[in-house]
């Protein structure tokens, strides 16, 4: 492929077509890059390849039935775009979730993002070519992916979160669950640190690879753990405190520089934070009711419906409508693994979303891969690919 | 005919079967690849591959701790349709795989198995060498014909027609020549000790002096660096780096073709393991006991011997005992199965720790080799040799394996390195290392030892 450069020179570039099905690009992801040797001088990203059209499906199901698609969006932290989507609608209405839901779903929350961080730094390490790290990351996971197990009966794909509340209550030995994969946790992170944290080989190839500046970061629309890599300390759960995140003692935790290694040390330094809050979190979870207790929002228990008229008629109505949100256009984010998960929600007062838009964090920073690549080698656009965490599932949606 | 003659037919036996060697790097594969895969699940706290088996009978499924599923995998590649992509080049396409796997059969010619043996036939003495070939330029013949595999990469990711394997194929032969001049040249301080480029000499200068590792402790690490960068493999494997580079030069490859690669390999570390013992870590010859004062005891040294193996049976013995006393208590539903399947260990373990032990006592107490008399003809002294070859055999052996499992050890526990500072580090780092090194040595042994 023979180009022109900015002075007019002519130069002779490689087109290399890295993905949709290629080891690195987890998911189904694509760029297309022009080499000189091994030096990428351009590339670009092209996305869509796992578009599954959510934002269309779920125009057609109640309020309720667009849980398990947002199980697809970031399927790392399944449980966590329920509880965003939830909370968005749940706003929406105007209610208050109960005390005890609150705080599971706090405690899963964390869980979930210190399982979605895992699978972030395990499969950066990955594709640097360390794959006993990779091990050492997915063995506390595979206990989280336990607890899920027995509290949602699913492990990847949970569903966990309902408007109004959760799917079920927590089952007997919760605590000493969590308690033990923390535990775990703490260990594979020790390890994980002696891994990374003074390795030549790992560090001369993230320090200082896939820099972005603050004003960039923010230009491009970043937020989440890419964000604060750089050096900003924005997190949702701080700035627009919900479900009593304020209450907590716990530190936003931020990069210098915004490299490959800052982003993956974030996460790592995220899971040790996450740690704190499930364990406060833990001391919080008083027996109470899950659900709230209306049947406009909530589906009333079996009990009431069989013996009660008004829980039969708003068993009936739920099932069959759908809960009705009241009209209106709303814009809910929360702060989820890889970023600011947004929900814009406009609700025709029907029982059936008008039209629900996602925005998804992977999008903004997958916007930037040219920009971090550009430059730097072939091998370097992996770590950055990885360090991003760019999950096909919200990008695509 | 003189040729022929001049020898008589014990010597042409020997001289003959010793080309049975050709074949150890073959047999490392078979030791090497439960090795990785089971050393890989040990270091990152996993079981590794356990569930293929074979049915036999009384003692159920047989699964050789794990051993049986290389037996399925290598089927399994055997068996598997052989394709060339579109518009590759057909002939390189199929016969590059074959290169690093010829040379494998090659390479292990030069390399001293075990000391020349030395012994009485017929009234004439007689002096056979323990390497195929007694090379006095037998290190370069070595690196002359490892580094030739470079060829089988390069060709085949010319002829895959894939940019990929394009990119694999450059990686691999830059690199291959880069470090083949580190290894070279971290290797001339050793060979200047011995003064020879025979192996043969030195082994023999390190069993009469110090070992290698010793009087060279920084060019066994530029040659332990270098050797591990040569073969390929992690963390140096940026050729067939696989986020970027898919699978490197083997990317279009599937099938035995993608085996021989694979074998090649692991071949190409059975040689570089069996090279540095023998360059480093005094090769063939024991620790501590020079071969004459172990022919002058031949029978204590093998009893030795065969304590050693009936230990190591015994260990394993140990290992197995112990595990199915664990097992019995757990609530494991293949219990049974799995308790059935280790009495054929036992059996074979006990039966192993009688036979060594018996052939340690007979060795002990009726090894006289002025005894042995076949026909009215003294095979004492070859005996002698024989023993002597068999144990030198079996210390290069483990020598070579614990190089092996140096190997998988640093590639388990290393990520890759980036391609240019795979480049950096050769001919920045080692390279003046390794010069420097050989420039003290030099200064060093002129000044000590004359010439």
């Amino acid at each position: 492929m023979i180009v022109l450069d900015h002075r007019g020179k002519r130069q002779s570039l490689m087109p290399l077509n890295v993905g949709p099905s290629h080891p690195a690009t987890h998911g189904c992801l694509r760029f297309l890059t022009a080499l000189d040797g091994e030096t990428i001088v351009a590339s670009v990203e092209e996305i869509g390849y796992l578009h599954r059209g959510f934002e269309k499906m779920v125009e057609r199901g109640t309020w309720q039935q667009v849980v398990p698609y947002t199980d697809r969006l970031n399927y790392c932290s399944a449980i966590m775009n329920n509880i965003a989507y939830c909370r968005a609608v749940e706003n929406m209405f105007g209610v208050e979730i109960t005390e005890r839901c609150k705080v599971l779903r706090v405690i899963v929350n964390e869980l979930s993002r210190i399982n979605d961080h895992f699978v972030c730094v395990a499969a950066a390490f990955q594709d640097l070519g360390g794959t006993t790290p990779f091990m050492y990351a997915f063995n506390p996971r595979e206990e989280i992916m336990c607890i899920w197990e027995k509290l949602t009966g699913a492990r990847l794909t949970n569903s966990y979160s309902r408007i109004g509340g959760l799917a079920r209550d927590s089952y007997d030995g919760f605590e000493q669950d969590v308690l033990a994969a923390l535990d775990s946790t703490e260990k594979a992170l020790k390890d994980l640190h002696a891994c990374l944290d003074r390795n030549r080989i790992f560090l001369d190839r993230t320090v200082g690879i896939g820099k972005i500046s603050a004003e960039k970061a923010i230009s491009y629309g970043w937020t989440g753990p890419c964000l604060r890599a750089c050096g900003v300390a924005s997190d949702l759960r701080k700035d627009e405190p919900y479900y009593d995140y304020e209450t907590y003692d716990w530190e936003v935790v931020v990069g210098t520089q915004g490299d490959c290694n800052d982003r993956l040390q974030v996460r790592l330094a995220e899971i040790e934070e996450s740690m704190k809050i499930v364990r406060q979190a833990l001391k919080r979870l008083t027996p109470g009711p899950i659900d709230i207790v209306d049947p406009r929002i909530r589906v009333p228990s079996h009990k009431l419906a069989y013996q009660d008229m008004e829980g039969l008629i708003g068993r009936f109505k739920s099932v069959y409508e759908g809960i009705r949100v009241p009209e209106g256009e709303y814009y809910c984010g929360s702060e989820c693994a890889n970023g600011e998960l947004g929900f814009t929600i406009i609700s025709g007062g029907s029982g059936h979303p008008y039209r629900i838009k996602v925005r998804p964090p992977c999008l903004t920073q997958f916007a930037a891969f040219h920009e971090l690549v550009e430059g730097g080698q072939l091998a370097d656009s992996m770590a950055v690919l990885s360090g991003l965490n760019i999950i096909a599932g919200e990008l695509d949606r | 005919m003189d040729i022929i003659e001049s020898k008589t037919w014990v010597e042409w036996l020997i001289t003959i079967g010793k080309f049975a060697f050709c074949f150890v790097p073959v047999l490392y594969i078979l030791l090497l690849i439960p090795m990785e895969r089971r050393g890989a699940g040990f270091m990152q706290d996993r079981q590794g591959p356990n569930r293929s088996y074979i049915k036999i009978p009384y003692f159920g499924k047989i699964r050789l701790l794990g051993y049986v599923q290389n037996m399925c995998d290598g089927t399994k590649l055997f068996f598997k349709e052989m394709f060339a992509p579109k518009g590759a080049n057909k002939f390189l396409y199929y016969v590059a795989p074959a290169i690093p796997f010829a040379i494998v059969f090659l390479s292990p010619c030069v390399i001293p198995w075990f000391g020349p043996m030395v012994f009485e036939w017929g009234g004439k003495t007689v002096r056979i060498a323990g390497s195929i070939v007694d090379s006095d330029v037998g290190v370069l013949l070595l690196f002359g014909l490892s580094s030739l595999s470079a060829y089988g990469a390069v060709l085949a990711g010319w002829a895959s027609k894939s940019k990929y394997s394009f990119l694999g194929a450059l990686r691999t032969s830059s690199m291959t020549i880069s470090y083949e001049v580190c290894l070279g040249l971290s290797m001339m301080g050793i060979l200047l000790l011995a003064g020879s480029f025979n192996l043969t000499d030195i082994v023999n200068w390190q069993e009469h002096h110090v070992w290698g590792i010793v009087a060279q402790p920084v060019a066994f690490f530029c040659f332990l660096i270098a050797s591990i960068a040569e073969t390929g493999r992690a963390p140096f494997d940026v050729a067939e780096g696989e986020p970027e580079l898919v699978a490197g030069y083997h990317t279009e490859y599937g099938a035995m073709q993608f085996g021989l690669f694979y074998m090649g390999e692991y071949s190409h570390i059975c040689i570089n393991s069996f090279l540095i013992a023998t360059l480093f870590l005094g090769g063939y010859s024991v620790p501590f006991v020079t071969t004459e004062t172990m022919q002058a005891h031949m029978g204590g040294s093998l009893a030795i011997l065969f304590g050693v193996l009936a230990f190591l049976a015994l260990a394993f013995l140990h290992l197995i005992y112990r595990y199915s006393a664990k097992l019995a208590k757990r609530a494991q539903s293949n219990k049974m199965e799995i308790l059935q399947e280790y009495k054929l260990y036992k059996l074979i373990a006990w039966v192993a720790v009688v036979v060594f032990v018996a052939l340690g006592a007979c060795a002990w107490l009726f090894y006289n080799p002025a005894n042995f008399v076949v026909n009215g003809f003294a095979v004492g002294s070859l005996a002698t040799a024989v023993g002597t070859a068999l144990i030198h055999l079996l210390v290069l052996v483990v020598k070579s394996v614990f190089f092996c499992w140096v190997w998988i050890w640093v590639r388990w526990t290393l990520p890759r390195f980036r391609y240019d500072h795979v480049m950096h580090l050769g001919w920045k780092i080692i390279l003046n290392i390794a010069l420097i090194n050989l420039v003290v040595t030099a200064v060093i042994a002129k000044l000590v030892g004359g010439n």
